[in-house]
């Protein structure tokens, strides 16, 4: 999306042009220039990315065949930066095939165009995917805006595995205040594809669940079959930059689910790790690396996509249940005691796992230092 | 060779057109040197580069049948068989020196 919080009609939009070749940079600058566009260019991979850091373009034109880095090799390091990884990107390229097209894609490309480039079909494309830009950016202020007038806090149902059969989930959820930090989420996106959410707000007080329930309603809408996941808590990020109070966050875990290609994308916020155990194979802790919910602008979040069986668990929890100021344990070392607790409950249905998991790892619950959510996902 | 109204079909005046030939020509002698200079070491690559890039850079200004010899040299190096392409440069020669006399 834009890479400016705020658009200023006076100042024009630029565009980052990476060729090797001179001739189609100038074509391109030459006929982007006059629509009102100023012009970045760059004629190699890693000039590329220094402009790209230095101008914050709005969008990058981006040539795959180049000596070097090709196009390919410069997106995955934009993308792996936070200052750009929001810059939409157009790949051009005279390659066809499709592998090469949906490799593109895969990396987060937002378009396609192949050579020879009709300058006015790139011009028109250019002004489209702008337009996308700052559309998504006037959502996520508007939302931002809505729930900024949002002052008394509202009352949250909970999502039961009974109230979605088709989305195979259990969950244990104990919260240790009235209002708790820790939520979840079980959000329906299509027949299909399900994505669940477990998340964990800094603090305990009244103006949490406040923030639990429009988290949820953003979930609601940023959740859609037309958002990767990345993106859809890319722009919950932005929000929530917006109306958090200083100093407050949230860690997050979100997994969509797609059983019928048989595909899960994990994306971490902060989070303890998600506990997996497949039917066959061994079981592991999805190790992550990402940034925290709501502080930055400029984010990055871990990512890891998983081609999956009919049988295989996800467990997705709180630091509540592994961490203890008590033990002094941290949930980096209680990831270990997850996993092993989460492959002793393969003999009960999905809906009583976390429970049987909460009773191994904490079977004294007057001991509870912190609030409970773990949630258990079978494929 | 119309350029005003090869400019126009690319949504350009006739002086930013003849401005984008002109660093096109001076591109296009490079890329035929480069071939010219690959083909007795036998460097696949390289000849592939050269047309690959002729061949774009002819493509996006209307200049089809450069791009379309150059798409052929380029196919040929690719499939590491560049024997009898000495005709096709001095075609694409004689191409971009017609593009040059009329500027």
């Amino acid at each position: 999306m834009l890479n400016r919080s705020t658009m200023n009609i006076n100042s024009p939009l630029s565009i980052l042009v990476v060729d090797d070749n001179p001739l189609n940079v100038r074509l391109l600058e030459t006929t982007l220039a006059k629509e009102g566009y100023n012009i970045f260019k760059a004629y190699n991979g890693p000039d590329a990315r220094e402009s790209a850091c230095t101008n914050n373009p709005d969008l990058i034109l981006l040539d795959i065949q180049m000596p070097g880095e090709n196009g390919f090799d410069v997106i995955k390091k934009l993308k792996n930066k936070g200052d750009t990884a929001s810059i939409p990107v157009i790949f051009l390229t005279g390659v066809s095939e499709i592998d090469a097209k949906l490799e593109g894609f895969e990396l987060g490309a937002v378009d396609y165009i192949t050579k020879p480039f009709h300058p006015l079909e790139v011009s028109a494309r250019v002004r489209l995917h702008l337009k996308l830009s700052i559309a998504t950016n006037s959502l996520i202020r508007s939302q931002a805006d809505k729930l900024k007038q949002i002052s008394d806090a509202q009352t949250s149902m909970l999502t039961t595995p009974e109230k979605y059969p088709d989305a195979r989930f259990g969950v244990q959820y104990m919260s240790l205040h009235e209002a708790g930090g820790d939520f979840y989420e079980v959000l329906p996106i299509s027949n299909d594809i399900y994505g669940y959410f477990v998340a964990d707000f800094s603090g305990h007080d009244i103006s949490t669940s406040y923030l639990t329930s429009s988290v949820k309603g953003l979930l609601k809408q940023n959740c859609s079959p037309i958002y990767q996941p990345l993106e859809s808590i890319k722009m919950i990020n932005d929000v929530l930059v917006e109306i958090l109070p200083p100093g407050k966050y949230l860690t997050a875990c979100y997994a969509r689910l797609n059983r019928k290609t048989r595909q899960m994308r994990v994306i971490c916020a902060g989070h303890p790790p998600v506990c997996y155990v497949p039917v066959t194979g061994q079981a592991r802790i999805l190790e992550m690396e990402g940034d925290v919910i709501g502080i930055f602008k400029n984010v990055l979040f871990g990512q890891e996509t998983l081609i999956v069986n009919p049988g295989d668990r996800f467990y997705m929890y709180t630091d509540g249940l592994i961490e203890s100021t008590d033990k002094k344990i941290v949930w980096s070392e209680g990831a270990d005691r997850m996993l092993a607790a989460c492959q002793s409950a393969h003999d009960v249905p999905i809906s009583k796992a976390p429970e049987k998991i909460t009773q191994l790892l904490c079977p004294d619950l007057s001991k509870l230092e912190d609030d409970i959510v773990i949630l258990a996902i079978e494929v | 060779m119309n350029f005003k109204a090869l400019g126009e079909s690319l949504g350009l005046e006739e002086d930013e057109f003849i401005e984008i030939v002109e660093i096109f020509v001076e591109t296009a002698v490079s890329d035929i040197k480069k071939l010219e200079c690959a083909l007795p070491s036998n460097d696949f690559a390289a000849v592939s580069d050269a047309a690959h890039s002729l061949k774009g850079s002819a493509g996006n200004l209307g200049f089809m049948d450069i791009s379309r010899l150059s798409a052929t040299i380029e196919d040929k190096a690719r499939k590491n068989n560049i024997t009898g392409l000495a005709p096709a440069i001095i075609e694409l020669t004689a191409l971009i020196t017609g593009i040059k006399d009329q500027m």
